[in-house]
């Protein structure tokens, strides 16, 4: 049986598809098959990310409205074999994404993925609940600022109360607190809230602090996903992540300004 | 012997909120003219129950309802009952199906929010998890414990007292039923409004106990906020 892992946050802007992009991504490599999914209908974003929008034909809604097999519509990534994305349409809008479609889909990933990756629009209208509701784990993105913070408990309340897991009365979801943009030395001028002051105000597992970086962009600007970043410390830190979510231990990294060494201050590096 | 049938009718309460609208004229054409003129500010109500209010048509005037019936179904509402009318005028309404409704006005109307998470917990109810923002527990009849935080833009309403345990950022309002003698305990009072019986007050990092335990209660018409001595 397949993990369902959504990845939400209700504010937009905050790294919901660069974090799907790189976690699908970082899961592929330690050989786990892998799906990740655009719930994002009419914003449709994670291929760009992916670099596979030039491959996109058929989509998730075609195959919701019996348009496509799932087998068109999924398509292989470029650089890992067993990693899939499933785009999105950018034609439609979220009301395209039923109930029964969704369900039907999700269930046949089930037999042929061991994780399946669902990157959650912003906002909590019918497109971030569909995402949300099959989930068995959720990563909670979350940039260091009061109204990402509030945007991320209130899809907290949601996920406690409207995921299937809720209406049934099974075991809650897994909720992950995942930390982005964050950059430790605006922490520290007072400017931006700590770890500790988000954890204070969400109270739920850490799963690790991605710290804000131009290399996202370029990354996503090339269509490779941050994880593929080869040592930059955004790569590092989502492989922690992973590592994170599969029960490893890893002490956190990024959380402390970086050092200025003595001939960085002689001659103002 | 044979069984007794059962009944297939079921009789309970049931609490609703319904819109208001004021008629100021009797007159149909206004009427019309008024709804053709601003059809959407009408939009808010349309598809919902309303019910008529009447104060200002002189109470001697026979009322052409049939007409108003027909205008306003047409603009989409659905008149549902009538409101501070004469005698002869509800009797003239009640022929027509439309019963008298005696009820008093609210004093604030509530925006309707998309996705509610409004839940009626059982009197003298407990919750251990956190109340995040956009939730609300309401326990009717009791008080109202929250072991873990109430979250800022969450709320807890009780009609007796209010505990929580956790953090307390959102909004805690005790005795809305009106019962003065509520209190509002908690361990960190961190609130956004704290509120007895409709008595509000809202609150800033510059209360002197901000971030303290405290209580909260009702004397006459203002809050006290005191420390929780241990």
């Amino acid at each position: 049986m397949a993990q369902t892992v959504v990845v939400t946050s209700g504010k937009g802007g905050v790294g919901k598809t660069t974090t799907s992009a790189a976690f699908a991504s970082g899961l592929a490599q330690r050989g786990y098959r892998t799906v990740v999914i655009d719930f994002d209908v009419g914003l449709r974003n994670l291929d760009l990310v992916m670099g596979c929008e030039r491959r996109v034909v058929y989509d998730f809604i075609n195959v919701i409205h019996g348009e496509a097999r799932l087998q068109q519509a999924l398509i292989r990534d470029k650089m890992l074999e067993n990693l899939y994305i499933l785009p999105t349409s950018q034609t439609r809008d979220k009301d395209a994404l039923t109930t029964e479609g969704v369900a039907r889909v999700m269930e046949e990933l089930q037999t042929q993925f061991d994780y399946i990756v669902c990157d959650s629009p912003a906002g909590i209208e019918s497109g971030a609940l569909r995402a949300l509701y099959h989930a068995d784990a959720a990563i909670v993105v979350t940039n260091p600022e009061v109204s990402s913070v509030r945007d991320s408990d209130r899809i907290l309340g949601i996920l406690a109360a409207r995921s299937k897991r809720a209406e049934e009365g099974a075991e809650p979801i897994r909720e992950h607190l995942l930390l982005t943009r964050y950059a430790p030395k605006r922490v520290q001028g007072g400017e931006m809230l700590s770890l500790d002051d988000v954890q204070e105000l969400l109270r739920i597992p850490l799963l690790g602090v991605i710290p804000e970086s131009e290399i996202i962009l370029q990354a996503s600007n090339q269509g490779i996903p941050a994880i593929h970043m080869q040592g930059s410390d955004v790569a590092l830190a989502y492989e922690d992540v992973v590592a994170r979510f599969l029960g490893e231990e890893r002490p956190l990294r990024f959380v402390q300004p970086e050092k200025t060494g003595f001939f960085k201050r002689l001659f103002g590096g | 012997m044979n069984p007794t049938p059962k009944s297939i009718l079921r009789l309970s309460g049931g609490v609703f909120t319904l819109s208001v609208l004021r008629l100021t004229d009797a007159s149909v054409k206004t009427l019309q003219a008024e709804l053709a003129a601003q059809g959407s500010a009408l939009r808010l109500v349309e598809g919902a129950a309303v019910v008529l209010d009447l104060t200002d048509i002189d109470p001697s005037l026979s009322l052409p309802y049939t007409e108003w019936l027909e205008t306003l179904r047409e603009a989409g509402c659905f008149p549902i009952g009538v409101r501070n009318v004469s005698d002869e005028q509800a009797e003239a309404a009640a022929a027509l199906g439309l019963p008298h409704l005696r009820g008093s006005d609210a004093k604030i109307a509530t925006a309707p929010s998309n996705v509610p998470l409004v839940t009626h917990a059982a009197a003298g109810s407990v919750f251990s998890q956190p109340l995040r923002s956009g939730q609300r527990q309401y326990a009717r009849g009791g008080d109202l414990v929250c072991l873990g935080a109430v979250n800022a833009g969450a709320e807890v309403l009780a009609d007796g007292h209010v505990h929580v345990y956790g953090p307390l950022r959102g909004r805690a309002l005790a005795g809305v039923q009106g019962d003065e003698s509520a209190r509002i305990f908690c361990q960190r009072l961190e609130a956004e409004l704290v509120a007895i019986a409709g008595v509000y007050m809202t609150l800033d990092a510059e209360h002197p106990l901000w971030g303290k335990a405290a209580q909260v209660s009702l004397d006459g018409e203002h809050l006290h906020i005191i420390a929780l001595e241990n």
